[in-house]
């Protein structure tokens, strides 16, 4: 009964996808019929979806989402293992912040797209350069979301840790500021996923033999819209995914800090 | 004065005075010099207009900030640092929301050396005096401000303090709950009796609770006059001595309101 309803909740929560992408293939095909552009620029729906097929069953597809994910997922890791804790950090300690604020205020508006080149020089074209763009694409929303919500912490919750057997600076964190903090460190991870998600395939586009990036750059080289439209397309699905999923994260266990 | 038995602490505040540096480099007096001796197991309520610095008392009784003079102390320990044996209940409840309502109520216990499952039953039993039994494992947002109010209550006296310091408890509630917390309040503290200080805005809910009222002056906030109460409770408030005492008392807030407005001019 009740894993029922909320299937059809489901059901009627994904609805207006459905209906966006249906209207998507529609004047997609219109244009198609009406413009009757050559296939190596704008090939119709049904021609991708078979390109889609073919790319999916000959395992090509999941070779290359595989690769973009594992790229972006370690560095994403790698950034939140380190700004989770430099956010805490930072959010507590004036000093601290003041000491490091100002580099991050220097660095974060080159955007990750602009490391890309230094990347190549630095790393060749091996994993560890991609891995570095995706790094400093997530780095900074984890470092900001989790400086706001250590900064943002309510000071009534701190006194009352306090009162209630917080004596310590080190409990006070660990009982009161870590838990007020975690919803919007759960935020910022997700936005993280998703600057993250476009670096990679920036950087793939310009340096890679795989992933998703590299099968749209290829697609282009040898003339393929479909195969450039079918790598579009599982990014686009992609991305769609993690930040559902990140939001039902988001919704179970980052209860809105007040 | 009272012969209650109690596991309240005497509270003595003597000569204390805050002054606070604005951003301008201006010095401002916000209290003081205050100095109340409060008995064991004493109900006090603290009255004044908004601003008068009776939340800043609070503060440093609290041990959240230190005065600029004089101290405080119970039964002889002067007062340094927060603690466990001076409870707090806070005007927004000030709950942690990431926990459940019975590890609110047991988060003070954690840091007590007691075996966790006697931790629970503490917890749980003081659930049961605020009558929230059956909410233990719900989350602080599915409960009503009155609610939440409760659960305050039950974990402020679950640490067995003995001094219980309220910074106006029930201003944020509606009148019915507010009165029916009241009642509760006094249910718990006349089966408990500890120290408790007491700040509020109304004067109907002083003269329902306290054992003495003290009404503070304008900023800088000193003791203008108190009252000591000793009819039994629950108190009628439409008795005539308690009519009589709230129009008291109001003429000396409104003389020391009046002179808040009147000051700038």
């Amino acid at each position: 009964m009740t894993s029922s309803r909320q299937w059809l909740t489901g059901a009627a929560r994904a609805l207006p996808f459905f209906y966006a992408a249906i209207v998507i293939v529609l004047v997609w095909e219109v244009v198609v019929l009406l413009t009757k552009p050559d296939p190596s620029i704008l090939p119709p729906p049904l021609e991708v979806a078979w390109t889609f097929g073919h790319l999916a069953s000959d395992g090509e597809l999941a070779v290359h989402t595989a690769y973009s994910v594992a790229r972006v997922f370690s560095a994403w890791l790698l950034s939140a293992v380190i700004a989770i804790p430099l956010g805490l950090l930072m959010g507590n300690s004036r000093s601290l912040e003041r000491i490091i604020n100002p580099f991050v205020e220097l660095l974060r508006p080159i955007s990750p797209l602009a490391w890309i080149p230094m990347a190549i020089l630095w790393f060749g074209i091996g994993e560890s350069g991609k891995v570095f763009v995706v790094f400093i694409g997530t780095f900074f929303p984890i470092l900001l979301s989790t400086i706001a919500g250590a900064k943002g912490v309510d000071p009534v919750l701190l006194h009352a840790g306090q009162v209630f057997g917080c004596t310590t600076r080190l409990s006070l964190f660990r009982r009161v500021v870590v838990p007020a903090a975690l919803p919007n460190i759960v935020v910022g991870l997700r936005v993280a996923f998703g600057t993250g998600w476009a670096a990679i395939i920036a950087a793939e586009l310009v340096a890679a033999h795989s992933g998703l990036g590299y099968l749209i750059a290829n697609g282009m080289d040898i003339l393929r819209a479909d195969q450039v439209l079918v790598g579009m397309i599982a990014i686009g699905v992609l991305g769609f995914l993690f930040d559902t999923f990140f939001r039902y994260l988001q919704a179970h266990y980052g209860r809105a800090a007040r | 004065m009272n012969a209650r038995a109690t596991t309240g602490k005497p509270l003595s505040i003597s000569g204390l005075t805050k002054t606070y540096d604005t951003r301008t480099g201006e010095r401002v007096d916000a209290l003081g010099p205050v100095s109340i001796e409060v008995a064991a197991g004493e109900f006090l309520v603290v009255v004044g207009p908004s601003g008068c610095g009776k939340s800043t008392l609070l503060q440093i009784l609290a041990g959240f900030m230190k005065p600029t003079d004089g101290g405080a102390s119970v039964a002889g320990e002067p007062i340094v640092d927060p603690s466990l044996d001076r409870s707090m209940i806070f005007q927004s409840y000030a709950l942690f929301p990431w926990l459940s309502v019975l590890d609110n109520v047991q988060f003070g216990l954690r840091s007590k050396s007691i075996p966790r499952e006697e931790q629970r039953s503490i917890a749980l039993q003081h659930l049961q005096l605020v009558g929230l039994q059956d909410f233990a494992d719900k989350s602080i947002d599915e409960l009503s401000g009155g609610m939440k109010q409760r659960v305050a209550i039950a974990r402020a006296f679950a640490v067995n303090p003995s001094i219980l310091l309220m910074d106006e408890p029930f201003g944020a509630l509606d009148a019915l709950t507010r009165r029916f917390l009241q009642r509760e309040l006094l249910r718990i503290w006349q089966e408990r009796q500890r120290t408790v200080v007491f700040i509020t805005h109304s004067v109907t809910e002083a003269i329902y609770l306290a054992d003495r009222i003290l009404v503070m002056s304008s900023r800088p906030g000193q003791i203008r006059k108190e009252w000591r109460l000793d009819s039994p409770r629950p108190r009628d408030l439409n008795a005539d001595e308690h009519r009589q005492l709230e129009t008291e008392i109001y003429s000396l807030l409104d003389e020391e309101v009046t002179k808040t407005f009147t000051w700038t001019s």
